[in-house]
């Protein structure tokens, strides 16, 4: 009895050896496989944007396609970028005032402090994240569609660049959209402000419209997010629809991986400009 | 023109294994079916030889030349000689039908206008739509579409065509008409057609030689009598199109 059990011992440890080594390997490969997929997705995308860039620069002109890609992007987003971020400014003032009230009751910074923010952050943010939904989405099923149904490999057949044909004009499309409608929605936001700050508060419109708070720097930073947003979800929603594989199962997964990863991409490049905002400003 | 040589060829698309090591060999001049169920891998492979997909595993020779993994640019000279019908017909709906036919001319030969339009009028004849050409793509159904389509992809003389389903959604006299063209490439252009098809009229009525992929792998590559005679059950329920058997479906 006592031999049988000591001759069980060593297998019993080699199981449980072999079940923590099993487990070690699970843990490893649960931290590693999305390194791996980030890692090979950013490379991916950074070949992309170069290339987009080449034939951005290089490439044969096609303005009707771009007008035709900004009037998708630009004028099919207009009242819901509107609608959004108008009463995203009126629930803001309400909140901000409501809170102003109950500590100081002053409210005479309240709409130079709001402008500042709507530049420097919620405008160009904003808007980003709503064109990643509407826009985004829309591109990578478009293309994606394109895919399963051989429409893309049929141009490559015909030495015809998809790149340049289906990316550069949403890229450059984007690209100018997103800034105008950047504006748009800054100046939207900023005017139902001023509606709800007057109703719900008093606050005169001389006092709201200050500009006092406002310098180059929003500015700069503003614009600067709403460009780099404008490039980065063309990039990321032609990514996902143009490795689509599996059918319509496929350019489902590549819609829903587009505004997973342009809302990410939103608010990551949201923090690498901000911080870097600060830093110039403190140097100046 | 030379053969084309698939050598252990393995392809997956994230966790879906699709091709396990296959190797083929499809001698020129020949009508050469591929045949097997929906998923089995035929179009993955053939794409293959043209560049629009790249091998996890394997080589790709044409002409003794090896083609695997060639930069995009390097793929252009390969695709001006080595032609493909897909199965979606993939005609541009924002285009006429010439236009659509004038696409590939345009790029890969230097041509003036009048000689890129009378080029894609012949090839529009020669599949007997050169009344239409004028008319946007997007009015046709998938026939006639899939006729257009032939006739874009036979616009640069090709030597060697690849026809993705040629005669699935379209009615038998148009399939008829396209299996007479095939044979005709390859009896009277020495054009090496690769076909893949589930059609069994077509299978065994033009193949000179059959290829069947099952499960990613290759079961078989013979002429229509080593089909017809052969004892594999598999290949047995596949030609006889019987809904019980071996086959997993």
């Amino acid at each position: 009895m006592s031999n049988q059990k000591q001759a069980a011992d060593p297998r019993m440890q080699e199981e449980n050896d072999q079940s923590s080594a099993g487990l070690v390997s699970a843990f490893f490969a649960a931290i590693g496989e999305p390194i791996v997929y980030v890692t090979r997705t950013v490379k991916e995308l950074s070949a992309l944007f170069l290339v987009t860039i080449k034939y951005v620069i290089a490439g044969k002109r096609r303005p009707d396609e771009v007008v035709a890609q900004m009037f998708e992007i630009g004028n099919r987003s207009v009242v819901f970028i509107a609608v959004t971020l108008g009463f995203l400014g009126m629930i803001l003032i309400y909140q901000a005032g409501f809170q102003a009230m109950k500590i100081t009751g002053d409210l005479t910074l309240l709409g130079a402090l709001f402008l500042q923010l709507l530049m420097r952050e919620f405008g160009p943010t904003i808007t980003a994240l709503m064109i990643a939904t509407r826009v985004g989405t829309g591109m990578a099923a478009e293309l994606g569609s394109m895919v399963v149904t051989d429409q893309v490999d049929a141009m490559k057949m015909c030495a015809a660049e998809p790149i340049e044909y289906l990316v550069v004009p949403r890229f450059i499309a984007s690209t100018i959209m997103v800034i105008v409608l950047t504006i748009v929605a800054v100046l939207i936001s900023y005017l139902a402000g001023a509606l709800t700050a007057y109703t719900a508060f008093d606050v005169n419109f001389r006092t709201y419209f200050d500009l006092g708070f406002v310098s180059y720097f929003d500015i700069i930073i503003g614009l600067t997010k709403a460009l780099a947003y404008g490039m980065t979800i063309p990039i990321i929603a032609c990514h996902a629809g143009l490795n689509v594989f599996g059918g319509s199962e496929g350019v489902g997964r590549a819609t829903t991986q587009s505004v997973v990863n342009a809302s990410l991409a939103v608010v990551v490049i949201d923090f690498i400009i901000s911080g870097l905002g600060y830093v110039v400003l403190a140097l100046f | 023109m030379g053969r084309i040589v698939f050598k252990n060829i393995h392809k997956a698309f994230g966790s879906k294994v699709v091709l396990r090591g296959v190797d083929l060999t499809v001698e020129p001049g020949a009508v050469f079916f591929v045949i097997g169920q929906s998923g089995a891998g035929k179009s993955v492979l053939v794409k293959h030889l043209i560049g629009l997909i790249e091998p996890d595993e394997g080589q790709i020779f044409l002409d003794d030349v090896e083609v695997t993994n060639l930069h995009e640019k390097d793929f252009y000279p390969i695709r001006k000689r080595c032609a493909m019908v897909f199965q979606n017909s993939t005609l541009f709906d924002s285009m006429t039908l010439l236009e659509n036919v004038m696409l590939p001319i345009r790029k890969h030969l230097k041509l003036n206008k009048e000689e890129i339009r009378a080029l894609a009028i012949e090839k529009l004849t020669l599949v007997g739509m050169e009344q239409f050409g004028d008319r946007y793509a997007a009015d046709f159904g998938d026939g006639m579409r899939k006729k257009v389509a032939i006739a874009r992809a036979l616009t640069l003389n090709p030597e060697y065509v690849i026809f993705d389903e040629p005669t699935t959604g379209i009615d038998p006299i148009s399939a008829a008409m396209v299996d007479k063209l095939i044979r005709h490439l390859a009896d009277h252009h020495d054009v090496t057609s690769i076909v893949i098809s589930h059609d069994l009229r077509s299978i065994f009525g033009i193949a000179d030689r059959i290829a069947m992929l099952y499960k990613g792998k290759l079961i078989m590559d013979g002429t229509q009598d080593d089909f017809r005679n052969t004892d594999n059950p598999i290949i047995q329920q596949f030609i006889n199109g019987r809904p019980e058997g071996p086959m997993e479906i």
